[in-house]
């Protein structure tokens, strides 16, 4: 009896609904979460600009099949818990197409239920292999994954550096962790044995016992699993501490304040990041639409989200509807062409080709691309 | 007005130093070189206004209070029926409360439901955490510890044998009742504040555990893919796992989502009643006087005979057995946990409930949790200004009612002259 | 000298340089307990306000041309220490002093609420990223065999040992000798005999809230200078990690907030010099409880007589 009710009481609303919105039935809403709030909120900026503007030029330029978009923003402050809640309002808000989450381990358990509810997600930051695996239909992601990364930092390691003793740090995160045991196993394959792993805790200041106990192991290469505060802070103490080995870490470190933290004893760190968008010649309107509205496009996550709004809109106009499962189809037969070059999703959803390039950074916040 | 003057200017005269640097002036990482930058002239504007205004009812502050106290306060309590009336209606208020718990989820949207399972989770964490705080005086700072054994009983038990939610519910309880008992036994002879401290450190070092303990939690991984509760062997999905069967398909109605959220929200609502029901019994068992005695005062309940010792750990274990079963439930409902939901902060926030509630009071503890979790999501539409408005809400809340929203009633008999 | 010799005593120093900082911000948590018997959360935020004073005055002054260290870190101390102890003073008559008397968890949830105002008014204010300045003062001394094991000492480090002693035995000075020290000290003893004494207990209240935020904030000069970087979290940690130094040298005794804050330095260095460093939280956490349980009142903790 009482689900009949709620039948009733559902259908009427969602006619209300519909014949309210009858003058705007040409908007095709697009939900944007991420972090609005909370200590990550910097990086959920980045995805916001990148997937606004995108949205922005796609208007200009008249839309997707006569549909205007409209970007929805969504708060989910990188906590797993207000994660779930905000999945289920973008369904209950009948939104069907979601660029985000952020953080892993947000996109972690809303990716189970967009999956569920008939939600295509594509996440233009969320590099946790962990988000893929489990066969999802409407899950994609526009940004390449941690074990990419990880080998081909171990990779570069074996071939180019090759450290005589090899120590592996990282900072006990999702992140940092993942790829730190990805370079170690893989260098540990190529037969360079790390003498030290081992795991910092994030937010801390003070790494002088840690910088100690490399000293005292002779060590030579650090590769560095984490983010540019705590790497930051590690070089710095380093110089201080007279401890002058070499230094590589992921795209998680590429980031101008890492500069600023280390000063100098940052010149000539090694860092696998994904390619620089902003600096290709293809996207140098883009980058000044960027400029022009005091927007920074040199995050890492900015093209990206770009990319996912790009490839959604791409697909919806190839296929002529909006359904996600339509799309998502569309989406792992076709290759696209867009600001991050030419790509194509697997059967996973995940990039078919590497995003990343190992670079050496500059204590002046520049980088130079190694081959 | 002239006693005033110097109270006012002082107090302008901090809110200057409170504002002028730290608002008055940004520090901006321009690239590797770290700048400073004045305000805008709006921002001082703002300054000067605010401190203009902290002078201004300082120096008016007696007048201002003479005013309030004229103003006509209206009288509430006449509104209220008359205590036996009251009496009489109590049960059919509640059975009207219960009998709308279950009925409006079917009338409201997704994301209201799935806000008030939330809200549920906490209700049932405050009511727990009332036992230890609120009845026996205990000061527990690190209750999300038993909260994330609880989760994580289930996350792994069903991860690795595959276990289902309602087998895992008592195990859940009893382990965190366990662990309870464990951590109780050594430190329960601390006093207050050591106690409070010690049981900072257990929460701590229980998430730094679970978050190390790579081959096991995941780690920072988390545990994800965990199942939901199912009806009797129902489950609530699109498509049923091997063996199993769906709701939708059982009854032969077509499947709607709502279906799962809602019947999430339906369990919920049963633990909590069940968690009310039991408190409330206990509460009224010797048991429970003597934990409300202890807490007023040990000394006498000593030389009363009552071993403080056991009673001190019977109100530990059973909170915190409470927390087992709120973990194994949010890990259900998360479907992903990891050890970031098991912080300091939701310690500090499920004390808070339970003091904002009005120590020891279960209605109070239910409308405390419940302003807690509805409270930011109100305040969604101020983004980033979301938690500076929690943190002062808290503040401004005990500043108005220290005693809580709704300060325990202790039995009590009156005499009535005539 | 030996390797593992000259290693434990590099960790030694690392140790007691962390430790004197946490004594510093332990301090304040201790005054203010041993006289109203609370725990006032928000002092973690007390010590990153300092910080971010003392950034800002550090940065300001360099930009506008003062180029003397000496008086820029100076300036930076005393700016930083007026407005944190301003801080300090404001959190106590706002959010404390109308609860006084009340029961003892309140002004306990109110702390909280405070602290989670005043991290994220910074954050609102001044951003969430961490901000870094270059480095000021850098060198150091080196001593031991470089084919065995150098250690170093840096001139940061000693500074920091050095202010540490000075504002300690100001402060012991101050709380032994001076006449507002002897209000403090009556005030711990009984609070309700000082005021029928003549002495304004609020006003002696407010000043301990008001010597530990200044001490909170000679530890986040320092602290900012050693480091080189904030954000608006740094306070929580700082602060919880402070709390426990406190409750470990027991709580309300001032020397004992000194020898806390050292000993659980010391034992972080040594824990993360022989085990993998994620542990050291859990060691410093377990060895509060160790300790605890042996000695319910810390370790120089005076033990409580309950009376009726």
């Amino acid at each position: 009896m009482k689900p009949t009710i709620g039948l009733c009481c559902k259908t009427w609303l969602a006619a209300a609904l519909l014949t309210s919105l009858g003058v705007q039935a040409d908007t095709l809403r697009i939900g944007v979460a991420g972090p609005v709030t909370g200590p990550v909120a910097q990086y959920g900026d980045m995805q916001k600009i990148g997937a606004m503007m995108a949205i922005d030029r796609i208007n200009a330029a008249g839309g997707v099949n006569g549909m205007t978009l409209e970007g929805v923003i969504y708060d989910d402050a990188c906590d797993p818990k207000q994660a779930v809640a905000v999945a289920n309002r973008i369904v209950n808000d009948d939104i069907r197409h979601v660029i985000g989450h952020l953080c892993s381990s947000s996109t972690e358990p809303a990716s189970d239920i967009y999956e569920e509810e008939g939600v295509m997600m594509i996440t233009a930051a969320s590099t946790s292999p962990g988000i893929t695996e489990k066969g999802y239909e409407l899950i994609f992601r526009t940004i390449g994954l941690d074990s990419l990364q990880g080998s081909l930092a171990a990779a570069y390691i074996r071939d180019h550096v090759q450290p005589q003793r090899l120590a592996v740090i990282h900072d006990k995160q999702q992140y940092g962790e993942g790829l730190a045991t990805t370079v170690r196993d893989l260098l540990a394959q190529a037969g360079t044995e790390a003498v030290m792993f081992e795991g910092v805790t994030p937010g801390d200041k003070d790494f002088s016992a840690l910088i100690a106990k490399l000293k005292r192991n002779n060590v030579d290469f650090v590769y560095y699993g984490g983010y540019h505060p705590e790497l930051g802070l590690i070089l710095r103490q380093s110089r201080e501490k007279g401890f002058d080995a070499a230094f590589m870490g992921p795209e998680g470190v590429v980031n101008s304040d890492l500069a600023a933290i280390a000063g100098d004893a940052m010149e000539g760190v090694l860092a696998t990041a994904p390619k620089s968008f902003d600096q290709s010649p293809d996207n140098a309107a883009l980058v000044d639409a960027f400029k022009a509205r005091d927007e920074d496009p040199s995050g890492p996550f900015v093209f990206p989200a770009y990319t996912a709004i790009q490839v959604m809109t791409q697909a919806i106009e190839a296929t002529g509807e909006t359904d996600p499962y339509a799309l998502a189809s569309y989406l792992r037969s076709t290759r696209f062409e867009t600001t991050i070059g030419e790509i194509g999703f697997d059967a996973k959803g995940d990039l078919t080709e590497p995003t990343f390039q190992v670079y050496r950074l500059h204590a002046d916040g520049s980088k130079t691309a190694l081959d | 007005m002239q006693r005033a003057l110097f109270p006012a200017l002082f107090a302008a005269g901090v809110t200057f130093l409170l504002t002028c640097l730290v608002i008055g002036v940004k520090l901006v990482q321009g690239g590797p070189t770290l700048t400073v930058v004045g305000a805008d002239a709006d921002t001082w504007s703002w300054i000067a206004f605010a401190v203009v205004i902290v002078f201004l009812v300082q120096l008016l502050k007696e007048p201002l209070l003479g005013l309030k106290q004229r103003l006509p306060m209206p009288d509430v309590t006449g509104l209220l029926p008359d205590e036996q009336l009251r009496n009489r209606l109590k049960p059919w208020l509640i059975a009207l409360i219960v009998v709308g718990l279950f009925v409006w989820p079917f009338m409201v949207s997704r994301g209201a439901v799935d806000l008030a399972t939330l809200t549920l989770i906490y209700v049932m964490l405050g009511l727990g955490l009332n036992i230890v705080v609120g009845f026996a005086g205990l000061l527990d700072l690190g209750y999300v510890a038993f909260y994330a054994v609880g989760a994580y009983t289930y996350a792994l038990l069903s991860e690795y044998y595959g276990l289902s939610f309602w087998v895992c519910l008592p195990i859940a309880g009893l382990l965190a009742a366990t662990f309870g008992c464990i951590l109780g036994f050594p430190v329960l002879r601390l006093r207050g504040d050591y106690l409070a401290i010690v049981t900072l450190g257990f929460g701590e070092i229980i998430r730094i555990l679970l978050n190390n303990w790579t081959n096991v939690t995941g780690g920072p991984n988390g545990i994800g893919g965990i199942d939901k509760p199912t009806l009797f062997g129902l489950e609530f999905n699109r498509r049923a796992s091997e063996g199993a069967q769906t709701f939708h398909a059982f009854f032969g109605i077509q499947y709607d989502s709502s279906y799962k959220v809602i019947f999430l929200y339906l369990v919920a609502v049963l633990l909590v009643l069940l968690t009310i029901y039991i408190i409330n019994r206990i509460q009224r068992m010797p048991i429970g006087r003597a934990w409300e005695a202890l807490r007023e005062d040990e000394i006498a309940c000593r030389s009363l005979g009552l071993n403080p010792t056991v009673i001190k750990l019977s109100a530990f274990t059973l909170g915190a057995s409470f927390a087992g079963f709120a973990g194994c439930f949010f890990a259900a409902r998360q479907g992903f946990i990891s050890p970031e939901s098991f912080t300091f902060i939701e310690s500090a926030i499920i004390l808070a409930i339970v003091v904002l509630g009005g120590m020891g009071s279960q209605l109070g503890v239910i409308l405390a949790a419940i302003a807690m979790t509805i409270l930011p999501e109100l305040a969604r539409e101020f983004q980033e200004y979301r938690m500076l408005m929690f943190g002062g809400v808290m503040v401004l809340m005990m500043l108005w009612r220290p005693q809580g929203l709704l300060p325990m009633k202790r039995p009590h008999l009156e005499l009535k002259a005539s | 000298m030996h390797e593992t010799t000259l290693y434990v005593l590099q960790q030694l120093i690392n140790g007691l340089t962390i430790g004197s900082t946490y004594a510093l911000i332990a301090i304040g948590y201790t005054m203010v307990y041993g006289i109203i018997g609370m725990i006032n959360f928000a002092h973690g935020e007390v010590y990153m306000i300092g910080t971010y004073t003392a950034f800002i005055t550090i940065i300001g002054l360099l930009t506008m041309g003062v180029g003397s260290l000496p008086i820029v870190l100076l300036l930076a101390l005393i700016t930083a220490v007026i407005i944190a102890s301003t801080y300090g003073y404001a959190v106590e008559r706002v959010a404390y002093r109308p609860l006084r008397g009340g029961p003892r968890l309140i002004p306990l949830i109110t702390a909280i609420g405070m602290s989670i105002f005043l991290q994220n008014y910074i954050r609102l204010a001044q951003g969430s990223r961490d901000l870094a300045m270059p480095v000021l003062i850098s060198g150091g001394i080196e001593f031991g065999d470089p084919a065995v094991f150098e250690v170093s000492i840096s001139w940061m480090q000693l500074i920091i040992w050095g202010v540490t002693l000075v504002a300690m035995t100001a402060l012991a000075l101050f709380i032994s000798r001076s006449r507002l020290g002897r209000a403090c000290r009556a005030c711990a003893q009984d609070l309700k005999m000082t005021n029928l004494l003549g002495i304004d207990t609020n006003r002696i209240i407010a000043l301990t809230f008001i010597i530990g935020a200044a001490l909170a904030a000679v530890a986040g000069v320092l602290l900012g200078l050693y480091y080189g970087t904030i954000n608006p979290y740094i306070g929580f940690m700082a602060g919880l990690k402070a709390f426990t130094a406190a409750v470990l040298g027991g709580i309300g005794s001032i020397p004992g907030a000194m020898l806390g804050g050292l000993i659980l330095g010391v034992t972080e260095a040594l824990t993360a010099a022989f085990f993998p460093s994620e542990y050291k939280d859990v060691v410093a956490f377990s060895l509060l409880v160790l300790i605890l349980l042996f000695r319910p009142t810390g370790l120089l903790g005076k033990p409580e007589v309950e009376k009726v």
